[in-house]
């Protein structure tokens, strides 16, 4: 697929502006603080209605004004789609396909594809397991749209637990209702084995792919092996009954009843899950050397790319955000031998001069300046 | 004035100011007849007492009605979706307004909806049907489920499978869907 115009109107610092992409790579170019990030992030915003940035629509709209636009065309192998996402600071938005307003904005999904690969993913493997819950997240929305939907119920679902067990914890005179709670738990198990499920299907599609980039970068020194770890567990591990699941995850609410009574809050269930890392063997968490996560991280997001590809049979958008400069010469070059002139690159970055020339061929170079993007040269 | 028209539902600021200046432009008898109108429909129109639909009488209109089946008893979260599902003209049997959907993070439980009522109501021998007509969202999952549970040891308990989007509310359903919806109910599981 290929993104042709980007229109951003009063979004984040963007007044009025109509970006056009006449190359396979473009490299957006400008100082700190002016808006490269920014233009990356409207794409994002189109590809998986979320922004690895913030999660408030306040923010993305341009300060002072109650209302943003980002559109943009899209030319695709079954024709030109023309989407458009309209942010209100007061939250609420709507999302246009092709000028229709979509009264599902999961819908809006899958009509751009892209993979974000940022500084912030090199924190992947050091960082949290709720950066890793929104990496799996994030490529789960491109892979089945239908995925946002259960998500934000399983969350929605979650929220409402969590204030009743608030409120049965902080109220001792009022007799806690068991089975209202027991309602609830059944929504939650539900709701979080689909999750579980999902987010299983992905990491034993996107793993075997990740090893195969890992080694190859790696010369065949490395063997990466990835591992989802659910926070519930089957008996039989890697079932993907939803049945046995299911049974599990209300045991397992049995078990920690009296520790959620205790916290006010919900212990078990998805929004607690991680994804582990290996390395030959050993946790890349704790052991892997800086130039070995790196290898890790481009190896995943090569991975993103061809898994995203094989399901929608397009190459998606790859979206580099200052991230070149972090890799060296030869992970630069396994990136550029992969993408060739296949997958729509944008980067960012503050000087040409910090990555190698290659990557200069068949690009576009545009200037970004205080919010306004101009073609280099003028 | 237009900040009171604007927190009636579905109104925004332009409409607001239009209705503002209409009101201006009219004959003073006129709007004095209009609050009065207001203020009356809100002081005699309470709610039924076998029900809980609005009605200016003590007991519905729907409910006192003889010509209505009283086998069948149309569980719904709000008036509104009692006034949706009569103008479809599929249903003849009577309702039960609830009066909203649990949710904890609105400190609504149970008890403060019109479920006990309920329970009463199907436990009568005549009631051979409940329908649960609530909207899918995760509340209205929730109060169905609970709901459901508390009514199957009366009665057989039905719910209307709803082509609705998702996370819509039964009043923007249109008339076909609904009707649709009523004709394809299934038992609760
Ligand atoms: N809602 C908003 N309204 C107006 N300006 C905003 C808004 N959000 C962010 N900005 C401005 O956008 C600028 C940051 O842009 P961006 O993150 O794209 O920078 P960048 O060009 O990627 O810089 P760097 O090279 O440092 O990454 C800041 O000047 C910030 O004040
Ligand atoms: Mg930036
Ligand atoms: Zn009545």
């Amino acid at each position: 697929m290929f993104l042709q115009t980007l229109h951003l109107r009063q979004f984040r610092n963007y007044r009025e502006q109509i970006v056009q992409f006449d190359a396979p790579k473009t490299i957006l170019l400008g100082d700190n603080a002016q808006g490269k990030s920014n233009l990356l992030e409207a794409v994002e915003l189109l590809a998986t209605l979320r922004s690895h940035r913030v999660s408030r629509d306040r923010d993305l709209v341009q300060e002072g004004n109650p209302e943003g636009v980002v559109a943009a065309t899209v030319k695709r192998e079954t024709g030109v789609v023309d989407l458009a996402l309209l942010l209100r600071a007061s939250g609420r938005r709507t999302a246009r396909l092709n000028g229709q307003t979509l009264k599902r904005q999961l819908d809006f999904l899958g009509a751009l594809n892209a993979v974000e690969f940022s500084c912030l993913d090199l924190e992947l493997v050091r960082g949290g397991p709720g950066d890793r819950r929104t990496w799996l997240d994030t490529l789960l929305v491109q892979l089945e749209p239908v995925y946002a939907h259960i998500l934000s119920q399983y969350s929605h679902v979650l929220k409402q637990r969590n204030a009743l067990l608030k409120r049965q914890n902080g109220d001792d005179s009022s007799n806690p209702n068991g089975m209202e709670l027991a309602v609830w738990d059944a929504q939650l198990a539900a709701l979080g084995t689909r999750v579980i499920r999902r987010r299983a299907r992905a990491i034993a599609r996107v793993a075997p792919l990740a090893a195969l980039w890992h080694r190859n970068i790696s010369d065949g020194q490395e063997e990466l092996v990835i591992r989802y770890t659910p926070n519930v567990q089957a008996e039989t591990a890697e079932t993907d009954d939803p049945h046995q699941i299911q049974q599990a995850f209300l045991a397992k609410i049995q078990d920690r009843a009296i520790a959620e009574q205790m916290q006010g809050t919900t212990l078990v269930g998805p929004h607690r899950d991680d994804v582990d890392f290996s390395i030959n063997q050993s946790p890349a968490r704790q052991f892997g050397s800086q130039g070995q996560q790196r290898t890790l991280v481009l190896a995943l997001k090569l991975a993103e790319l061809k898994l995203i590809e094989s399901v929608i049979h397009e190459p998606p958008l790859l979206l580099l955000d200052d991230v070149l400069a972090e890799l060296d010469l030869t992970r630069q070059n396994k990136l550029l031998d992969t993408i060739q002139d296949r997958f729509q690159t944008l980067i960012t970055s503050t000087h040409l001069g910090s990555f190698d020339a290659q990557w200069l061929q068949s690009s576009q170079v545009l200037r970004v300046v205080r919010g306004e993007v101009i073609k280099a040269g003028d | 004035m237009i900040e009171q028209f604007q927190r009636l539902p579905g109104i925004g600021p332009k409409s607001a100011q239009r209705l503002a200046l209409y009101v201006l432009k009219r004959p003073e008898t006129e709007i004095q007849a209009l609050a009065q109108a207001l203020l009356e429909a809100k002081q005699q129109v309470g709610v039924c007492r076998v029900c809980f639909h609005l009605s200016a009488e003590d007991v519905c209109d729907i409910c006192r009605s003889p010509s209505r089946d009283r086998a069948t008893i149309c569980v719904v979260a709000d008036p509104r979706d009692v006034i949706a599902i009569e103008k479809t003209r599929e249903y003849q049997g009577k309702y039960h307004v609830l009066g909203g959907l649990i949710s904890p993070m609105d400190g609504i439980g149970p008890e403060q909806l019109y479920i006990s009522p309920l329970v009463k109501r199907a436990s009568e021998a005549e009631v051979t049907e409940v329908i649960l007509a609530i909207s899918p969202s995760v509340e209205g999952e929730t109060t169905t489920l609970y709901v459901g549970q508390l009514l199957k040891p009366f009665t057989k308990v039905t719910r209307i499978a709803f082509g609705l989007p998702m996370g819509g509310d039964l009043e923007y359903a249109d008339e076909v869907t609904l009707a649709r919806a009523l004709e394809g109910r299934r038992e609760l599981d």
